[in-house]
C-alpha cells in the first residue's frame, strides 16, 4: 500500500521542485494517516450526534427503527444515531395553551367568527371564546397515538363547547352559569380526549369573553341598564324609607316627652294651687268672715278698673250715679273716679 | 496512469460494494414507524400486514412491495353543510370524525389511500347525519347532542367496517341557523331583551312603591302610637291633680267655690267686659264700700 501512496506523492513533488528523496517520504505518510482520520472523524461525528440533553420536566423518547424502545428523564443521554435510532423530546410538565374561538396575532387577539358563534340552549347565538390549558402526561401516547394532536384538540373543545353552550340558556352564559360551563366543558373535553388516547390532561378551560352579537348588543346593554334602573328605584325608596322613618320617631319622641311634661306640669301646678289654697284656708278658719270680706274686695280691687260697668237699682232703674257720671255709658275705669262721686 | 488508476479502484470498490449493501439491505429491509402499519405485496397481490413497529424483512423490489400505512387515530373535517331538521328548519351542520385504519388490506383493497377514505366517509357521515337529523326537532338538536352523536357514531361504525376503517366518534362541532335565519333570531331576541329590561323597571317601582307605601304606615303607626301614649300622659298628669284638687279642696268645699270664684273673676274681667251691677246685689255693696273707704 505505501508504494501507491509513495508514488502519488512522490510526482506531485517532482512537479514543483526537485526536493529530496527523504522529505517525500516522510510527507508521505501523512497522507495516509488523513484519509484514516478523515474516515474516523466522521464515524466519531457520526456517534456524537447520538449525544442529547433531556430538560428536567421534559422526557425522551427512544425509537430504534421505528419501533418504540425506552424513554428517558433529564441528564445527558446517548441513543444510536440516525438511521439506527431516533428521538422525540416531550415536555410533560409545559402548560400548553390553546385559543377557541380567537387567535392572538402579534398580540392583538382577533375573533374567529366560525369558531366563536354558536346556539344556546334556548336557541339564541351568543359569541364564546375560550382558552384550553393542557399538559402531556403520557409522551408515548402523544406521540404515536394521534395525528394532528392540537387540530385534534381543538376540534374536540370545539364541539364539546357547543355541546354545553347548547343545554345552556343565553343568560346563564353570559352570567351566572359560567363557572358551571367551563366546568361541563372541561368534563367532556377531557372525556373525548381520553377516547382519542391523546396522553393529554386537560387542566383548565377558561371561558374568555362571552357575549351576545353585535345585531342585538344595544338590547342587552337595555337589560343591564333597566336592571340598575330596577336597583336605583328601589334604593330610593329605601333612602325615603331611611329619611321618613327616623323623623316618624323624632316626632313621636318629642310627642310623648312633651305630654310627659305636660303631665309633670299639671301636677306641680295643681299641687302649687293646693298649697296656696290650704295656706289661705288656714287663716280662713281662724276668721272666716273678715278673711271672706278682704279676700272679696281685694279681688274686686283688682279685677273692677279694668270693666265697664252698668250698675241697676232694685226697681231695675238706672242709677242715678251713674247717669250723672257716665251717660248710660260706662263709669270711669278708675275706682278714684267712682270715689270721687 | 494505469499504475496510478489500479491503486485507487481498490476503495472504490470499498465504496461500491458499501452502496450495493445499502441497496441490498433497502430492497430487503424496511422499517415501520410507530405511527405506521405496512402492507406487503406481491406483484400487487396482498400478502401479509405489518402492525408491529420496527424493522422488517421482505423479499426484494420488484417481487415484493411495502405500502405504508398511518396507525394513528386520522382527521376527518367535513365542510359546512345544510341539513332539514325534523321540524322543517334548516340548519348548517359542520361535524368531525375521528378514525383509523383498522384493516389495512380492505383498506387498501376499498379505498386505496386516505384520500380516498375522505371521501368515504363524506359520503357515508353526511348521510347517516342528514337521516338521523331528519328525524329529530331543532331543539333537540341544539340541545341533546349527546345521545346523537352516540348514534351516529355507531351507524356510522357499522357501515365503515366494510372499508377496513374504525370510528372511534363522530362530533357535530357546529349546530348553527343559516345566515338568512338569523335575522329573525336578532329580532326574537331583541324583543325577548326588551321585555326583560320593561320587567325589571316595573319591578323596580313596584318594590319601591311598596316600600314607600310600607314606611307611611310605618310613620303614620309611629306617630299614633306616640299620640296615644302622650294623651295617657296627660290624661295621668290630668287625673292626679284632679285628685290633688279634690283632696284638698273637699276640706272646705264652700271656702272652695267662693274662692274659685274669685279666681275666676280675675281670669274673666278684663277691659272688654260689661258688668250690670244690680244695687241691691252683695257686690254693689262691697262696691260702696270700697268707694268709702
Amino acid at each position: 500500500m505505501p508504494p501507491q501512496d509513495f508514488d502519488l506523492r512522490k510526482m506531485k513533488v517532482k512537479g514543483r521542485k526537485g526536493e529530496d528523496f527523504e522529505i517525500n517520504l516522510s510527507n508521505l505518510k501523512l497522507p495516509k494517516i488523513s484519509l484514516r482520520w478523515i474516515v474516523l472523524a466522521a464515524v466519531a461525528i457520526w456517534l456524537l450526534t447520538g449525544f442529547y440533553m433531556v430538560s428536567p420536566g421534559e422526557q425522551g423518547v427512544v425509537r430504534r427503527f421505528g419501533a418504540y424502545v425506552y424513554s428517558t428523564e433529564e441528564g445527558l443521554r446517548y441513543h444510536l444515531p440516525y438511521p439506527i435510532e431516533a428521538l422525540d423530546k416531550v415536555s410533560l410538565t409545559e402548560i400548553r395553551r390553546l385559543e377557541v374561538g380567537f387567535r392572538t396575532v402579534q398580540g392583538v387577539a382577533r375573533n374567529v367568527h366560525r369558531e366563536s358563534h354558536m346556539l344556546s340552549g334556548d336557541e339564541n347565538i351568543v359569541n364564546v371564546t375560550m382558552i384550553v390549558q393542557y399538559r402531556v402526561n403520557d409522551a408515548f401516547a402523544y406521540l404515536f397515538n394521534v395525528k394532528d394532536q392540537v387540530g385534534t384538540i381543538l376540534d374536540a373543545t370545539e364541539s364539546a363547547l357547543r355541546q354545553v353552550i347548547g343545554i345552556h340558556s343565553i343568560d346563564d352564559v353570559l352570567t351566572a352559569g359560567k363557572q358551571q360551563i367551563q366546568d361541563e366543558t372541561r368534563e367532556k373535553l377531557d372525556e373525548l380526549l381520553q377516547s382519542y388516547s391523546l396522553g393529554v390532561h386537560v387542566t383548565a378551560v377558561q371561558l374568555q369573553d362571552v357575549h351576545p352579537p353585535q345585531q342585538v348588543i344595544h338590547a342587552f346593554k337595555d337589560v343591564a341598564s333597566a336592571k340598575e334602573d330596577k336597583s336605583k328605584t328601589i334604593n330610593n325608596a329605601h333612602g325615603y324609607r331611611n329619611e321618613v322613618l327616623p323623623q316618624a320617631v323624632g316626632e313621636a319622641a318629642q310627642m310623648v316627652r312633651k305630654a310627659e311634661g305636660a303631665k309633670v306640669d299639671r301636677i306641680k301646678r295643681a299641687e302649687g294651687d293646693v298649697q296656696k289654697f290650704l295656706k289661705v284656708l288656714e287663716k280662713y278658719r281662724m276668721a272666716k268672715d273678715v278673711t271672706r270680706r278682704r279676700l272679696y274686695i281685694e279681688t274686686m280691687e283688682e279685677v273692677l278698673p279694668a270693666a265697664k260697668k252698668i250698675i241697676l237699682t232694685e226697681t231695675g232703674q238706672v242709677n242715678l250715679l251713674n247717669l250723672l257720671s257716665s251717660d248710660f255709658q260706662t263709669l270711669a275705669p278708675s275706682k278714684k273716679e267712682a270715689g270721687g262721686r | 496512469m494505469t499504475k496510478n488508476a489500479t491503486p485507487i479502484p481498490k476503495g472504490l470498490y470499498l465504496l461500491g460494494g458499501f452502496i450495493l449493501l445499502a441497496i441490498v439491505v433497502n430492497m430487503i429491509f424496511f422499517t415501520v414507524d410507530e405511527t405506521e402499519q405496512a402492507v406487503i405485496l406481491q406483484f400487487g397481490k396482498f400478502v401479509r400486514a405489518i402492525r408491529e413497529p420496527g424493522l422488517h424483512v421482505k423479499v426484494p423490489y420488484p417481487i415484493q412491495t411495502v405500502r405504508i400505512l398511518d396507525k394513528r387515530i386520522l382527521e376527518y373535517d367535513s365542510e359546512p353543510r345544510e341539513i332539514v331538521t325534523g321540524d322543517k328548519k334548516t340548519l348548517v351542520i359542520d361535524n368531525y370524525a375521528r378514525w383509523r385504519i383498522s384493516d389495512p388490506l380492505l383498506f387498501m383493497k376499498k379505498v386505496v389511500n386516505e384520500a380516498g377514505a375522505q371521501t368515504r366517509l363524506d359520503d357515508i357521515v353526511y348521510s347517516v347525519l342528514r337521516v338521523d337529523l331528519g328525524k329529530r326537532d331543532l331543539t333537540e338538536i341544539v340541545s341533546k347532542r349527546a345521545p346523537i352523536m352516540h348514534t351516529v357514531s355507531e351507524e356510522c361504525t357499522a357501515k365503515m367496517t366494510e372499508f377496513g376503517i374504525e370510528i372511534v366518534n363522530v362530533r357535530i362541532k357546529r349546530a348553527d341557523l343559516p345566515e338568512e335565519n338569523e335575522r329573525a333570531v336578532f329580532e326574537r331576541m331583541e324583543a325577548e331583551r326588551s321585555r326583560k329590561a320593561k320587567k325589571y323597571r316595573a319591578e323596580g317601582r313596584q318594590t319601591a312603591t311598596e316600600i314607600r307605601a310600607e314606611t307611611d304606615k310605618e310613620r303614620t303607626v309611629i306617630l299614633a302610637e306616640a299620640y296615644k301614649q302622650a294623651k295617657t300622659t296627660e290624661g295621668e298628669g290630668d287625673a292626679e291633680a284632679t285628685e290633688i284638687y279634690a283632696k284638698a279642696f273637699s276640706r272646705d268645699p264652700d271656702f272652695y267655690e267662693f274662692w274659685r270664684t274669685l279666681q275666676a273673676y280675675k281670669h274673666t274681667i278684663d277691659d272688654k267686659t260689661t258688668l250690670v251691677i244690680d244695687a241691691n246685689s252683695p257686690f254693689y255693696k262691697y262696691l260702696q264700700g270700697t268707694t268709702q273707704k
